[in-house]
């Protein structure tokens, strides 16, 4: 079957829109946000974009692993092993994932406190590695369903009595080379699901718990941004709108801190969503 | 079954075990900070007519204390000054800063934030049904319309743009009216992804505890839960309809029209109703296997609305609710109390997993019963 054109492809489509939009977004704020809370806006956006990246690497990584040593645990017999494991896995599928990375920001600060997480990198990663362990879930679910599927088929022992080691008929003949489009639609999800975690956990850092746990001990993200006065009292001008609709255009001049960064939050997790739901539709992985 | 909820209780019971040995720790560490001030400042700060903010009162009792004790004068100094030092940390230490509260989980605490609790369970459950219902309708209605080939709002104002055979006037009004709708729906679906506090935020400056209507609002329509869940459940209907039974159904004449306005097709009102039924038609069918496959993701989707809850109540400081008393708790580092919360919202969860599990349970033997019965559903 002849591929669609890249054109034609509404997931493509959406990525278009999403980078489209964003560079519309950020010439008129070249054009018209002052250099201050610009340089902040980008720097919030750039800091959210690396750490929603990261997520997705270090999730790949514990999901992978660890639906890999679920898999050895059950075909090695060791029933101990693997219920230990999955007991811990489940402990993590309870807690709700806000309260989790909360509790794991006030570990943080007190490591920022103690100078072992000095640098902004090191933040950075440490803040994508709290939010990955509430996270990986989605990866280990889907790579074991991927290898119970391909398992039942008869290529699996085929290969198997072939003499090909079973670590490779997995990691590479399931997962890279048969699952490509799963890994791609969940690593679209997980970016999706990093940025929404992250901004809200930061937002609700700095409003609530701005004595403690300082935002200044934590690198500037959109979140973080959306929580200053500044960008709150930008937000609320969106409801003068509903009474007074002449005064919207105000809106892209005057208050373009709060709103530059709203939209570029609600535009990315409605983007991402779009991507990922197109994706599915095209290459029929419902 | 059996087994499913023995694992159920088992993880409660151990988790339970851990928060409280850690609770416990937590609340013996207090108390020995408590207990590590020197009995004798203990005991002058316990002396109810002094106030040692008041440097008359401070030199009374120094003068007082050299006239028992004459010979101990630097004794008295060294007293003074610790007791300057504990009121000191007294008036700035976070730790201290919980109004007139008494610090770790006291009977008091224990009953207020019980009634928390509960509010947080009745909003969460109400949330959950209403929210619940809405991803099945909205589900129910998007895969209608595409299966009735409808095009979008932008396609159609595209359409009548290019149609040459409408008379000019009322094809300005008419795509006029289908970009109006473009532009709407467009709005809806950035008001649906937003986060909660982008909402509220644009409405209101000040969250009351009053608020638990608009909190149910935006439970409901932020944080992404319902678009989500809605397009989840259209994909379930999307891969059921592709099954081969459909094929069989309409081989055996079931009806299969989704148009809304004819009898044997799937009207609006069907579609929105609290118990949905189709009769006689292969929707009916496609409906019934998607909901029993969409049972499980409550699991997912329980965690999820308790995220979206805690991020309300927390962004919003809404005083009063149970998230908010935790984020204060943090903030004052009563950690025994947080760790409460959390366990607090881990049994949550996990009794809504027990719940799904025995749905499930309930449904799969109802249909296998119509099985054995010679009818079935699938």
């Amino acid at each position: 079957m002849k591929a669609a054109p890249v054109w034609q492809r509404k997931d493509t489509l959406w990525l278009a829109v999403w980078i489209g939009g964003l560079t519309v977004l950020g010439l008129w704020d070249v054009a018209f946000l002052n250099r201050p809370a610009l340089l902040r806006l980008a720097s919030a956006s750039w800091n959210t974009a690396i750490i929603g990246c990261a997520v997705v690497v270090c999730a790949f990584v514990f999901g992978w692993s660890s639906a890999l040593a679920l898999h050895a645990l059950d075909h090695a017999g060791r029933r101990w092993g693997y219920f230990v494991v999955t007991f811990f896995l489940n402990l993590i599928r309870s807690v709700p994932q806000v309260v989790g990375i909360l509790l794991g920001y006030v570990v943080l600060t007190l490591l920022i406190r103690e100078e072992m997480v000095g640098s902004q990198t090191t933040q950075l990663m440490a803040i994508a590695l709290v939010i990955s362990i509430f996270v990986f879930l989605e990866v280990t679910d889907l790579i074991l369903e991927r290898i119970r599927y391909f398992r039942k088929l008869d290529f699996f022992d085929a290969m198997l009595v072939s003499g090909v080691r079973e670590s490779r008929i997995i990691n590479l003949d399931i997962l890279l080379r048969n699952s490509r489009a799963h890994l791609v639609h969940k690593a679209i999800q997980l970016f999706g699901s990093s940025v929404f975690l992250l901004c809200s956990v930061d937002f609700i850092v700095s409003v609530g718990l701005s004595t403690d746990v300082s935002l200044a001990n934590f690198p500037p993200t959109l979140g973080g941004l959306l929580a200053t006065m500044d960008s709150k009292q930008d937000i609320l001008a969106i409801s003068t709108v509903l009474t007074d609709p002449l005064s919207a255009p105000r809106l892209l001049l005057e208050h373009l801190q709060g709103i530059s960064t709203a939209f570029t939050i609600v535009f990315t997790l409605l983007c991402v969503f779009r991507m990922s739901s197109a994706f599915v539709a095209r290459r029929r992985l419902e | 079954m059996t087994k499913r909820v023995v694992e159920h209780l088992l993880a409660i019971v151990v988790v339970g075990a851990v928060f409280g040995v850690l609770i416990a720790r937590m609340h013996e560490e207090e108390s020995a900070r408590r207990t590590a001030l020197d009995p004798a400042v203990q005991e002058a700060l316990r002396l109810p007519f002094l106030d040692f903010g008041d440097p008359l009162d401070r030199a009374l009792f120094r003068e007082t204390l050299d006239a028992l004790a004459p010979h101990h004068r630097s004794r008295h100094n060294s007293l003074l000054q610790k007791i300057a030092e504990v009121r000191r940390e007294q008036f700035t230490t976070e730790a201290y800063k919980t109004g007139a509260e008494e610090r770790g989980i006291t009977s008091v605490k224990l009953l207020r934030v019980g009634a928390m609790y509960l509010q947080f369970i009745a909003i969460y459950v109400l949330v959950m049904a209403i929210t619940v219902y809405a991803s099945e309708t909205l589900g129910v209605y998007r895969f209608v319309r595409m299966k009735q080939k409808k095009s979008s709002s932008l396609t159609r104002c595209l359409e009548v743009v290019r149609d040459v055979r409408l008379p000019h006037a009322r094809r300005v009004v008419e795509a006029a009216r289908h970009l109006a709708l473009a532009i709407a729906k467009g709005l809806l679906s950035m008001v649906l992804f937003s986060p909660a506090y982008v909402i509220a935020y644009s409405f209101k400056t000040r969250f009351d505890t009053d608020s638990v209507v608009f909190m149910v609002v935006l439970g409901v329509l932020s944080n992404g839960l319902l678009i989500t869940y809605a397009h989840k459940f259209t994909t379930f209907l999307v891969a059921e309809s592709r099954k081969g039974y459909v094929e069989t159904a309409l081989v055996k004449n079931l009806f299969h029209s989704y148009a809304a306005r004819i009898p044997d097709g799937i009207p609006l009102v069907a579609m929105v109703r609290l118990r949905k039924r189709f009769p006689g038609h292969v929707f009916h069918h496609i409906y019934l296997n998607a909901h029993h496959q969409y049972l499980p993701a409550l699991k997912e989707h329980a965690s999820l609305l308790i995220s979206g809850l805690v991020i309300i109540e927390m962004a919003l400081n809404i005083q009063g609710h149970l998230s908010y008393e935790m984020l204060k708790n943090i903030l004052y580092r009563q950690y025994d109390v947080v760790l409460l919360i959390a366990f607090g919202m881990y049994l949550l969860v996990k009794g809504t997993e027990v719940t799904v599990d025995l749905m499930m349970e309930r449904e799969a033997r109802r249909l296998e019963n119509r099985a054995s019965m010679g009818g079935n559903d699938r």
